[in-house]
């Protein structure tokens, strides 16, 4: 029996599509780039589907040519974008919407304070390190001003030492 | 029967839409991979509606692996808020999309495509994301333009394709009940694109045959379109007061 080459079709549209969405909704110009790179990869994968289904080499040759027209496409993109960058220091297509057509609507375009102030950063998660040494005696609850002895960095020529400062260093400097 | 394909086809797509849109950069940042992976499995169970039983276990499980492989990369790839990790999974993507390539009996473009792509344009996105991207993470990665709106769209592009694969090949209707495919064997229009016994489908004979045979202006085409690009991209290229990069 002959093979059933109907599912790579629907793979090949799902990748078109996904690229469809991340070229749409994403801001980043790499990230964009990149997406329309997967939507090619969606259209090749079809025309060789196709080409096996009809029993012909046209499906291949055509995927050569996608193929070439894929890398000048990603030089001529990644040239445009340092352009874009050196001008004005943002990958951020957002940046350039006003290089639109004059009878389009405006699109309502976020500022940078606006994006910010939507943004909320990803929890920073740092490693765990295996407590050692004595564990510092401070209660959290009262205040920490009296409970912080001070440390101040020595310099006696030849290295940096940090260390509790001296009487007279505590006079001079609060 | 054809019903029921319908409807599996829009549960799938609302599936696959709602997966997406929480894996999407925005406020809500939490469950990315937990939706991704049901993105991915909505989008396969769309992709499942076109297998037939009978079919061989070792190129169907093959088919199943590498198919996986490049919807689930496509997704976190199209979901990264980082663009580096972004091209990674596209990186792994291609891979995959290699793998089917090999499945579809093109093993030249399959090396051609892990050489170009993996080789070449990753290492290129990855220059210009260190050169341009310097400052860690950026707000505006962390944001999607317009969501909703494109997921409905897309939703939409990814039905119509579907379902008119699933008419042309009358999936859901019994064996004897489906189309004929359409062979087109009228020789004389590009014979050298058919393949023969000496230079079956797959071999390089045969690929090399319809490329310089019967596509050779086209490849004379294409090799202007790549040196103009070139001297384009040289170009446009930013450079310094001094001259040189």
């Amino acid at each position: 029996m002959t093979p059933n080459f109907d599912p790579y079709l629907a793979v090949g549209a799902v990748l078109f599509v996904l690229g469809a969405i991340g070229f749409v909704t994403r801001r980043n110009l790499i990230v964009m780039m990149l997406s329309a790179e997967l939507m090619l990869h969606g259209v090749s994968l079809t025309l060789l589907a196709f080409g096996q289904i009809h029993n012909r080499m046209e499906g291949q040759t055509f995927t050569v040519f996608v193929l070439t027209i894929a890398a000048c496409e990603a030089g001529l993109a990644l040239a445009i974008i340092l352009s874009l960058y050196q001008s004005k220091k943002s990958l951020d297509v957002s940046l350039w919407g006003d290089i639109r057509e004059e009878d389009l609507p405006a699109r309502a375009l976020a500022t940078e304070e606006e994006d910010h102030a939507a943004f909320e950063p990803a929890p920073l998660v740092f490693p765990g390190l295996t407590p050692a040494g004595r564990v510092p005696g401070i209660d959290m609850d009262a205040p920490l001003d009296g409970q912080l002895i001070p440390t101040v960095t020595k310099n006696d020529g030849k290295r940096f030492t940090y260390g509790e400062p001296e009487e007279a260093e505590l006079t001079t400097k609060p | 029967m054809i019903g029921t394909v319908q409807t599996t086809v829009v549960i799938a797509l609302v599936a696959a839409a709602a997966g997406l849109w929480f894996a999407l950069p925005q406020r809500l940042h939490r469950w990315r991979m937990l939706s991704s992976f049901a993105a991915t499995g909505a989008l396969l169970w769309l992709v499942s509606l076109f297998e037939q039983p009978g079919s061989e276990i070792v190129s169907r499980t093959l088919f199943w692996l590498f198919s996986f492989g490049a919807v689930l990369c496509g997704v976190l790839m199209i979901t990264s808020r980082d663009p580096v990790h972004g091209a990674l999974w596209f990186a792994v993507a291609t891979l995959a999309v290699c793998g089917l390539f090999m499945l579809l009996s093109a093993p030249f473009l399959a090396a051609a495509t892990v050489i170009v792509y993996a080789g070449a344009i990753i290492v290129t996105f990855m220059f210009v994301i260190m050169l341009a991207q310097q400052s860690g993470v950026n707000a505006y990665d962390q944001r999607s333009k317009n969501p909703v709106a494109a997921l409905f769209v897309s939703s939409l592009l990814l039905g119509a394709l579907v379902m008119t694969l699933i008419n042309w090949r009358g999936v859901g209707k019994p064996a004897g009940e489906r189309p004929a495919i359409g062979v087109s064997t009228e020789a004389g229009v590009h014979a050298l694109s058919v393949p023969t016994a000496a230079a079956p489908q797959g071999s390089l004979y045969a690929l090399g045959r319809s490329l310089f045979g019967d596509y050779l202006f086209a490849v004379e085409i294409a090799g202007t379109v790549l040196l103009v690009a070139t001297v384009g991209a040289i170009v446009m290229a930013p450079r310094r007061a001094q001259g040189n990069l």
